[in-house]
């Protein structure tokens, strides 16, 4: 095994970009992070979220009317929320980050992000399938519920601390090599 | 009525002893199968093997394949199977194309068991038959034949066309070499080996364990916490 390098950090970026200076021009404050594939990168506060987004689909500069996805992480030490968002017009791409901090969630329960699916239908499975998956509460939706697992499932796979259920359907047969 | 009596491999299941009564008229003509076997299983197998029609189930990519197996250029009409039923009822077999995730589980368990007997299984592709790239998954089930019984396994991700068309052939060797004994042993239900609970995704057995447990729980705290102990 040969030891690979310490991956480099990404540079900082430099001032607000684009998207950033827009929303700061209509008075919403956000903080850049370093780009994702060269695509600018904003987190926000989750109390401006819905603000934010119905400024930039709805603006003509902006326009970034197409909501590609919505997922979660697990970070180290919060839980993001990623909206991934395109404009064709513009052909431009802006992906924004609402981070909950572990230690702000409350002990048992999920944490929570205000959901987009009321006034943008197409964030309505993604939102469900982020909570399936992550387990981040979107308050706000009208049917949170699993999407991918079976209703009842137990725990949130792509969480850092999931415990996956073995059982008679996936545990190791005898003879594998696994 | 000596239903304790009969014997060899024409015997009723333990549960369905209630329900089944073979007459004197039915043991002797089994009696007259098991007599006339070596000529009539032959004939009658050579029937059955170049009919096996397949059910119409396929969950992922390896129902690309199925698919194009029953189209003209690789064509499993000349081996006999070429009408896929859209209804278990209909059906002989299953092939198993695709991945059977923990919802997906009860499922097929229900169309298997909704398969008029005999009725056979080609788990096709590398995740009916050991997991395979979804090796370690949360949701998948580990092989499908840790649900239901498999005749055929058909590895492969996916299996070409050709190879499915071998697995048939294979299937349809072992059909033809069935004596009249074997073919009496699946006469009756053939179930599946475990079932899974559709809301929770897991096996019925350890639901029902669990259940047990907690029962005993609740009805004796102290004994069960001394067990623990």
């Amino acid at each position: 095994m040969s030891e690979t390098p310490a991956a480099k950090p990404p540079e900082e970026p430099k001032g607000p970009g684009l998207c950033g200076q827009f929303l700061k021009d209509h008075g919403i404050a956000t903080t850049r992070l370093p780009d994702s594939c060269g695509v600018e990168t904003i987190e926000i506060d989750g109390a401006h979220l819905e603000a934010a987004m119905k400024l930039l689909r709805g603006s003509s500069e902006i326009k970034l009317d197409y909501l590609v996805a919505v997922s979660g992480v697990d970070s180290a030490d919060t839980f993001d929320s990623v909206y991934q968002l395109w404009s064709y017009s513009n052909n431009n791409e802006l992906i924004i980050k609402v981070r909950v901090k572990k230690t702000d969630v409350v002990e048992g329960q999920l944490p929570l992000v205000p959901s987009l699916s009321r006034f943008w239908s197409a964030a309505n499975w993604h939102e469900r399938e982020t909570y399936d998956l992550v387990g981040i509460r979107y308050y706000g939706h009208p049917y949170l519920r699993r999407i991918l697992n079976v209703w009842d499932w137990d725990g949130h796979p792509l969480r850092r601390d999931y415990k996956q259920l073995v059982d008679a359907l996936n545990d190791k047969a005898p003879g594998s090599f696994r | 009525m000596a239903e304790g009596n009969v014997q060899g491999p024409s015997e009723v299941p333990d549960e369905l002893k209630d329900t089944v009564t073979l007459t004197t008229l039915e043991k002797m003509i089994e009696a007259m199968g098991d007599l006339l076997s070596p000529v009539v299983s032959p004939i009658a197998n050579a029937a059955r093997s170049n009919s096996v029609w397949p059910l119409t189930f396929g969950t992922s990519c390896c129902a690309i394949e199925m698919m194009s197996v029953g189209m003209s250029k690789f064509d499993i009409s000349r081996f006999g199977s070429e009408v896929f039923r859209a209804t278990p009822r209909q059906a002989d077999m299953i092939i198993t194309a695709g991945t059977i995730t923990r919802k997906m589980a009860p499922a097929l368990i229900t169309l298997y068991e909704q398969l008029p007997e005999p009725k056979y299984v080609i788990a096709m592709g590398a995740c009916t038959v050991t997991g395979g790239m979804f090796n370690d998954s949360y949701s998948v089930v580990q092989g499908v034949d840790r649900i239901i019984p498999v005749d055929i396994y058909l590895p492969g991700c996916p299996p070409r066309p050709e190879g499915i068309l071998d697995a048939l052939l294979k299937l349809q060797q072992k059909i033809r070499t069935e004596s009249y004994a074997e073919r009496k042993k699946k006469k009756y239900r053939q179930n599946a080996v475990r079932y899974v609970d559709y809301d929770t995704g897991r096996p019925l057995e350890d639901l029902v364990d669990e259940a047990r447990y907690e029962t005993a729980l609740a009805l004796d705290p102290l004994k069960s916490l001394q067990e623990s102990k």
